[in-house]
């Protein structure tokens, strides 16, 4: 039947979609406060000495940058597909359960613990709150099960609950810090995007894309869950195994890119819904395009972060809800009327 | 021929304190249409969760096709059973044939993508409820009935030997409600379905049902011929209403009388009439 998914249907969507990422990424190379020649950047490649300027800023400072404005939308967009899903909420976001809060508690502990050491290629702030969220979304999982087998409204609430608890606790903390100390914390929270170590980035990369590929591989369970729990079990699906897998990568992978980038909010909420409108909920098309989209979405981002106001630089969070805020509604009102979750 | 579905002195309570159903045995043949019927708090949709294997027993057996229901993986059993339940919508805008097609996730290969088998089963399924017409609107823009057949469609989709339903004629209006048992009867003699209903409706199920399970209050039940367990006695001292019972041909049907009913005196006095 017409406008049913294909296998060779999402292959050419995706093929053409990575495409579109690559090129995104390339322009946006080319594009900031320091002009850089694309001939320039090519006539220095191979070069040992005398290497361009132009070469020096494309390389060393804005395709790690770019690169890791793609890794940190895909992850957070497919993240937030996932959350969306599981909870069958359509304001869900990745970090609905928590995990913001528990990275911000782990950044400001690594803060005031004065440490100064690295591990693979991070602060003490990124490992802590990579440590803290990763740890939260565990404590708010055990939560939530206290209530009896996994059910969502339980599992939200404990989000709510231990949100708030951090919450205070990160107030508390930064009332008795120095005020230097807390500067350090909050510009690294509003989510920033400077990272110079290819391996850290090669990492992250193998990390998201690994996640993204075991979402898809439970994409057909996951359209059966967001008509709950019973249907999907009766149509031969293991909730619980599900369930974990599901909760597990979509922490992991937002982890990553929290200890990776800070908290850049909005891409995780809107990202999934615009691919939604556009392509239909099934999971199995969903995932894909919203990591990529959610990488395009991202570099575009933090390139106009970058060019706005240069040769200053608004933090990508801002930009992401400035940009992302009016194109989200132009989609809503474009494609609002052909879904039945808004009727 | 051998039962299908065997239940030999099943228990069950949600806690230790508490007892749904005691030490209830019935059997079903296969290709039988079971209408499981009862006042509220019997255990009916218990018993079919039970069936299902979402909950387990306190003491007792089930088995499904000769083997225990616990034995089975969620998808072997998923290839056993498929289950309508009480409506559902989901918050994102599936369409009918996404929805139908979800049948066949017990069915897909590694990839996880349905092969062409797969269509052609979906595609019949849409054609034998009567969706193949709307098959590409959201499910949220269906009318209560043209949904409760997409969700029957996605059962006989999963192309099960049993078919449990949860009260599929709730919500309906008269002709919505004939034309699902008609639905389910024509898979039933077409495809030699089991079909295992909880019902309210006691006339439908009267008319449509080969046997019926009236589950009761302290363990009450009655299991037979619906012809049999449907009589004036049993559905008065189950539901505890006085009933008028009337016969249109072969056909029973019940109608219960409260204190209010006009002239409930003189039809009361003269029930089989």
């Amino acid at each position: 039947m017409n406008g049913q998914l294909t296998a060779k249907k999402l292959a050419v969507r995706t093929a053409s979609g990575l495409v579109v990422l690559i090129v995104v990424m390339a322009v946006c190379s080319l594009v900031g406060a320091e002009k850089v020649s694309l001939k320039a950047v090519v006539d220095s490649i191979g070069l040992r000495e005398a290497v361009s300027p132009d070469y020096e800023i494309f390389v060393r400072v804005r395709m790690p940058r770019i690169f890791l404005a793609a890794i940190v939308g895909a992850a957070l967009a497919s993240s937030g597909v996932v959350c969306q899903a599981l909870l069958r909420n359509p304001l869900a976001d990745p970090y609905i359960l928590g995990i913001s809060s528990g990275a911000g508690l782990g950044a400001i502990i690594a803060v005031l613990s004065g440490l100064n050491w690295t591990f693979v290629g991070r602060s003490p702030i990124a490992v802590f709150a990579f440590a803290g969220a990763l740890g939260t979304i565990w404590l708010v999982w055990f939560l939530g099960r206290l209530t009896g087998k996994f059910h969502v409204t339980g599992l939200l609430l404990a989000g709510v609950v231990v949100n708030t608890f951090f919450s205070a606790l990160i107030m508390f903390l930064t009332l008795v810090a120095k005020s230097q100390q807390v500067y350090a914390t909050i510009f690294w929270l509003m989510g920033n995007m400077i990272e110079e170590d290819f391996l850290v980035l090669w990492l992250g990369a193998g990390c998201v894309v690994a996640g993204i590929l075991a979402l898809f591989y439970i994409a057909p369970q996951l359209n059966a869950l967001s008509f709950g729990e019973n249907d999907a079990r009766s149509m031969g699906v293991n909730t619980a195994r599900t369930h974990i897998i599901a909760f597990g990568v979509a922490a992991f992978i937002t982890a990553i890119a929290v200890s990776l980038s800070g908290l850049v909010g909005f891409v995780g909420l809107v990202v999934p819904h615009a691919v939604r409108l556009i392509f239909g909920p099934d999971h199995r098309q969903l995932l894909p395009m919203s990591g990529i989209i959610g990488a395009i979405f991202l570099v575009v981002a933090d390139t106009f972060g970058r060019i706005v106001v240069a040769p200053a630089q608004l933090p990508v969070g801002v930009v992401t809800a400035i940009v992302g805020g009016p194109f989200f509604l132009v989609l809503l009102i474009k494609y609002g009327r052909k879904v039945s979750w808004l009727k | 021929m051998s039962a299908i579905i065997e239940v030999e002195n099943l228990s069950f309570g949600y806690t230790p304190q508490s007892t749904v159903l005691r030490d209830i045995s019935f059997v079903v043949m296969p290709g039988t249409f079971l209408a499981i019927a009862g006042p509220n708090g019997a255990g009916k949709s218990t018993l079919l969760n039970l069936l299902c294997g979402l909950l387990s027993p306190r003491s007792g057996t089930i088995r499904i096709d000769a083997a225990p229901v616990e034995s089975y993986s969620t998808e072997a059993l998923a290839k056993k059973v498929a289950v309508v339940w009480q409506e559902f919508i989901p918050v994102f805008g599936f369409s009918v044939i996404d929805t139908v097609m979800m049948a066949r996730t017990p069915y897909y290969g590694p990839m996880g993508f349905e092969s062409e088998a797969d269509r052609e089963i979906v595609a019949e399924a849409l054609e034998a409820t009567d969706t193949a017409g709307f098959a590409l609107r959201p499910l949220g823009s269906l009318s209560a009935g043209e949904r409760q057949r997409v969700f029957i469609a996605r059962a006989l989709a999963q192309n099960t030997p049993i078919l449990l339903l949860d009260e599929p004629t709730n919500f309906l209006d008269l002709k919505h409600q004939v034309g699902i048992y008609d639905l389910l009867k024509t898979a039933q003699l077409q495809t030699g379905k089991t079909i295992v209903a909880v019902t309210h409706d006691i006339n439908l199920a009267a008319q449509y049902c080969d046997e019926a399970l009236l589950l009761g209050a302290d363990s009450d039940y009655q299991c037979g011929p619906a012809g049999d367990v449907f009589s004036t006695e049993q559905i008065t001292r189950v539901f505890g209403v006085k009933v008028f019972t009337g016969k249109v041909g072969k056909e029973k049907f019940f109608i219960p009388l409260g204190k209010f009913a006009k002239d409930n005196g003189q039809i009361g006095a003269s029930p089989n009439s």
